[in-house]
């Protein structure tokens, strides 16, 4: 269960991204986050897993403030959180093998991973794991020889390495074509389904949201202005999706 | 300035005037602040240039005199331009009213200018001539300077009156002519300051026409030749020994060279110390059985041994008849001891050698030998230097690179307790290797083996002493409270760290700028006193700032130490790898060490520079992402870091090697080594043939290397 509390995040320069925000996430569920571009969709799920450092608030995670972890503890925790991103973060020169294998750093002993290498059990893991989002041919590929739809999936791959216990996904579909976008939602889905594995994945179309998403909420300016249950969202019309999200928001229409 | 300009503007002669006096002051007051400063602070410093230049390189003896005759070298030039100008403005008005012709009435105005200025040179010689020495050459640049600053003064009268008329709504004329004009001083001043004097370059053409020919072509030192001589030799004794006719002269000798000469015995040539030369007594030689047509070297060997040419006694080379034999004068020349102080019978020897032709052999010459021996140490520094400075380059980016260290925070107590667990683990690290090297005998004989693993020791201990003291440190302190005896204990032990820096710096004040004022003694007796004060101070400035710190607020110590490296770096790579040569041989002494080091240093500054900035660019992305999987600053840097940075690394490292072998090519010439170290000395003994052979093994290698790392390197980018 996550549990973030009055979450505040003001940047360097002054930028307040996030205003007081507060929700919860019980177990299993695939909540969809909405919102303008600029309203602290990303900052939200960075500051979750303190990729940034909330300025105030508390992000608790099974019962643990994430906030007040020293760096130690934050990387243990940061293992039960896989994280998936819109530009995919792979590093291109490296073959998929070692991309997805990267996944499980946190669990290896840092001596070990200075000549790059990792246990038998893990290399185990990384084969099934590519075999379960269907690359496994690509495994000794070039990361940037693949195409954006299987890169996606190759941070996928990398994410469940750590076997987390939740996924935050920033927009993991926004620079990819619809049918891709479906695909790769449809492995976050499954992996919700099967694993119980909570998602929490920042989207921008209404369509995705209602086909995928178990709870929403919506940000504005970095406030929280909406928050629903699926049947909420399945109810949620035009206008109202509109309001939050403002006139630029469309339906994704794919057949 | 042609009719059409004028029509455009009205002209304010007030602003001009005030210009004419103060340069600038018109702009100024026509609300052109900036263009009037410029224009002030131009005419002042390109007069103050010209003055000084022409007073140091006139060898003037004084200022006044030298500012004295510029500004009246610049009244004449400012009358004639005036002249000049004037001239041309009646012409343009009344006579000449095409366009065209008019612009070339302004070239005209210009070339008049400088062909009229050239004749002030004679003025200022004259004005000179209050016992000064000068020359043509720097009067000449004199007369140029204050020409140029004539037109400087006057352009900007004009442009005051031009400024001064302009409503706020025109536009500005530009201040190119300023800068233009500026630009002319400048290159006059500097044509003279860098003793530019393209005659002399042709003049003396001729002095480099004769080596220039034996460094292009010096293959024939290369190799080594051999040459057989053939030797006849008559004994002569000089003075005659008393009532006796001296050594017995040869006879023909029908089987063998033989030379023979009469008298076989005479008086030595005499330089007196007055001057002049009184020759010897003449001897007339005669010889055989020498090859026909060949040239003979007449050399003649001393009671003490050496053999010389007696040039002026006669001639020193004969050309054999066609039978074998030959005839000539040749007088007794002079000796260093002189007859009348010599001891003993004074036996010289004539000899007459003939040499054959040069054989070629087919070996390298000595000389080629050292040269190609020491063009292989040359590439061998610089791959040496690349490779060290490699190594201890690529660590050392890392702290440089602004976006790796940016982020690295941390609390206050982790740095006090990592710190001094750093210290201790060096500490004792030093102590370790230092006993087990005097078991030794000594660290200079200890084995190089020991050495690394005392390096070794020293970085893992200090890398232990880092991580466990930190953390016991930071669980201590945080279990004795944030706000309360852990806050306490944190600053008191910052505070030790901070004397010790205190303590030096209070010595470094005490030897430094004390004994300036004070005299080495004086500040000697209280350097303790202050060594104590700087401790005290230091320790109260970080006791108060860990006690004053807001609990839980991160030091960004990631930022101070990239501040630190990047410094540090800049000041190194800034002093040139000459530089850090002569350093080097002084520490280390001459040959290629000293080179070696010298390069390594100055290569991990340049490549630390040039990795950071290749980490810098690097995506982002992947970092975060492998810091979100949990992975640590270590393992992130592995995985995300390094194999973005591989490509660049590899293309700037091979880039330094080329520039290391072409530096270790000339760090020989400050004594560190390679073929630098010979290339100097043969130029010192005008060896000119070896010179040529240095340089062209320099250039073969510079150009392989060059054609081979750019070809490596294009595999990489
Ligand atoms: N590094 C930063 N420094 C300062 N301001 C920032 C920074 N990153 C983001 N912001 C600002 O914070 C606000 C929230 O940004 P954020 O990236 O979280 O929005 P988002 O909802 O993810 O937008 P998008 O849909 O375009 O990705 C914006 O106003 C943005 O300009
Ligand atoms: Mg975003």
């Amino acid at each position: 269960m996550l549990k973030v509390e009055n979450l505040t995040h003001i940047y360097p320069d002054g930028t307040v991204a996030l205003r007081d925000v507060s929700f919860e996430v019980p177990d299993g569920e695939f909540l969809g986050i909405i919102g303008l571009s600029g309203s602290g969709k990303s900052t939200l799920l960075r500051c979750i897993n303190r990729l940034l450092d909330p300025t105030e608030g508390k992000v608790i995670w099974n019962g643990v403030d994430l906030t007040e972890l020293d760096q130690a503890d934050l990387r243990k925790s940061r293992r039960e959180i896989g994280m998936i991103f819109q530009h995919f973060n792979l590093v291109r020169r490296s073959s998929v093998m070692t991309n997805v294998l990267s996944g499980r750093l946190g669990y290896t002993a840092p001596s070990w991973s200075l000549i790059n290498r990792f246990s038998r059990k893990d290399r185990e893991k990384a084969v099934a794991v590519l075999e379960r989002m269907g690359i496994s041919n690509k495994a000794y590929n070039r990361a940037d020889e693949l195409s954006g739809g299987q890169q996606q999936r190759v941070g996928i791959a990398r994410a469940l390495m750590q076997d987390p216990k939740m996924i935050l996904a920033d927009e993991p579909v926004a620079s990819l074509d619809p049918v891709l976008a479906h695909s790769i939602l449809g492995a976050l889905e499954t992996l919700n389904k099967e694993d119980k594995i909570t998602v929490l994945c920042s989207l921008h179309f209404l369509d995705l949201v209602q086909r995928y998403a178990t709870r929403v909420v919506g940000l504005r300016d970095g406030r929280l202005v909406y928050s629903g249950s699926k049947e909420d969202v399945g109810k949620l019309s035009d206008q109202r999706f509109k309001d939050i999200y403002g006139e630029e928001a469309q339906r994704l229409d794919t057949d | 300035m042609t009719e059409s300009n004028q029509s455009m503007t009205k002209t304010s002669p007030l602003q001009g005037l005030l210009s004419a006096f103060i340069p600038g002051l018109g702009q100024f007051v026509a609300g052109l602040r900036a263009r009037g400063f410029y224009i002030f602070a131009t005419v002042f410093t390109m007069g103050g240039l010209s003055v000084w230049t022409i007073a140091q390189r006139a060898r003037f003896p004084d200022y006044g005199l030298s500012l004295g005759i510029f500004l009246r070298l610049s009244v004449q030039a400012a009358a004639l331009l005036l002249f000049l100008l004037a001239a041309q403005r009646l012409l343009t008005r009344f006579i000449l009213h095409d366009p065209v012709a008019q612009t070339f009435s302004g070239y005209g105005v210009g070339i008049l200018y400088v062909l009229a200025v050239t004749y002030l040179t004679q003025s200022f010689l004259s004005l000179a001539a209050a016992g000064v020495e000068t020359n043509q050459y720097h009067a000449t640049t004199a007369v140029f300077a204050a020409a140029a600053m004539a037109a400087l003064w006057i352009w900007q009268i004009g442009d005051a009156a031009r400024v001064g008329g302009l409503s706020s709504q025109q536009p500005k004329p530009s201040i190119g002519s300023l800068i233009f004009i500026a630009c002319v001083i400048i290159f006059i001043l500097g044509y003279n300051i860098t003793g530019i004097n393209l005659p002399k370059a042709i003049s003396e053409y001729q002095d480099t026409a004769i080596l220039l020919p034996r460094m292009f072509w010096p293959w024939r030192n290369a190799f080594e030749y051999t040459q057989e001589f053939e030797e006849a030799t008559q004994k002569i004794q000089a003075p005659c020994p008393a009532g006796d006719e001296g050594p017995p002269a040869n006879s023909p000798d029908p089987d063998v060279a033989w030379v023979s000469a009469t008298p076989t015995c005479g008086d030595l040539s005499e330089r007196p110390i007055t001057g002049g030369l009184m020759l010897g007594t003449e001897l007339t030689i005669t010889g055989g059985n020498f090859t026909p047509g060949q040239v003979v070297d007449i050399l003649w060997n001393n009671p003490i041994g050496n053999a010389f040419r007696p040039r002026g006694m006669g001639p020193t080379e004969i050309t054999i008849d066609l039978d074998g034999g030959f005839s000539t004068q040749l007088n007794i020349p002079d000796a260093v001891i002189s007859a009348s102080t010599a001891v003993g019978a004074q036996i010289h020897t004539l000899v007459v050698r003939q040499s054959s032709e040069e054989v070629f052999t087919g070996r390298l010459s000595q000389d080629m030998i050292l040269a190609l021996e020491l063009m292989l140490q040359t590439i061998m520094i610089g791959l040496m230097a690349t490779f060290f400075g490699i190594i201890l380059a690529f660590p050392v980016s890392f702290l440089a690179a602004r976006n790796l260290m940016a982020p690295v925070v941390s609390p206050l107590n982790r740095i006090v307790g990592s710190g001094i667990g750093l210290i201790a683990g060096v500490w004792a690290g030093g102590i370790i290797t230092g006993q087990i090297a005097n078991r030794l005998g000594g660290l200079a004989e200890a084995p190089i083996q020991i050495f690394l693993a005392g390096i070794f020791a020293v970085g893992m201990l200090g890398l232990l002493g880092f991580q466990s003291i930190g953390t016991l440190f930071t669980r201590l302190t945080n279990s004795l409270g944030a706000q309360g005896t852990g806050k306490v204990l944190t600053s008191l032990v910052l505070a030790a760290l901070a004397a010790a820096p205190g303590y030096l710096l209070g010595i470094g004040f005490s030897r430094g700028i004390r004994s300036i004022v004070l005299g080495d003694e004086v500040a000697a007796l209280q350097e303790s006193t202050y060594a104590i004060a700087g401790a005290l101070l230091l320790a109260l400035v970080a006791a108060l700032y860990g006690m004053l710190r807001r609990s839980g607020e991160g030091v960004k110590i990631g930022m101070a130490i990239y501040t630190v490296s990047r410094t540090i770096m800049n000041i190194v790579r800034s002093i040139e790898p000459l530089i850090w040569a002569i350093v080097a041989s002084i520490w280390v002494g001459l040959g290629p060490f000293a080179g070696t080091m010298a390069l390594t240093v100055h290569t991990i500054a340049a490549l630390g520079k040039l990795y950071s900035e290749a980490i810098e660019s690097i995506d982002q992305g992947p970092l975060e992402a492998l810091q979100a999987t949990g992975a640590n600053r270590l393992q992130t840097i592995v995985y995300a870091v390094v194999p973005q940075i591989l490509p660049p690394f590899i293309s700037f490292t091979i880039y330094r090697w080329d520039i290391n072998v072409r530096l270790s090519t000339i760090i020989g010439l400050v004594g560190g080594g390679g073929i630098g170290f010979v290339l100097i000395q043969w130029m010192r003994l005008y060896q000119y043939e070896n010179v040529g052979i240095a340089v062209w093994l320099i250039t073969i290698t510079v150009a392989t290397l060059d054609y081979v790392s750019s070809t490596i390197r294009e595999r990489f980018v």
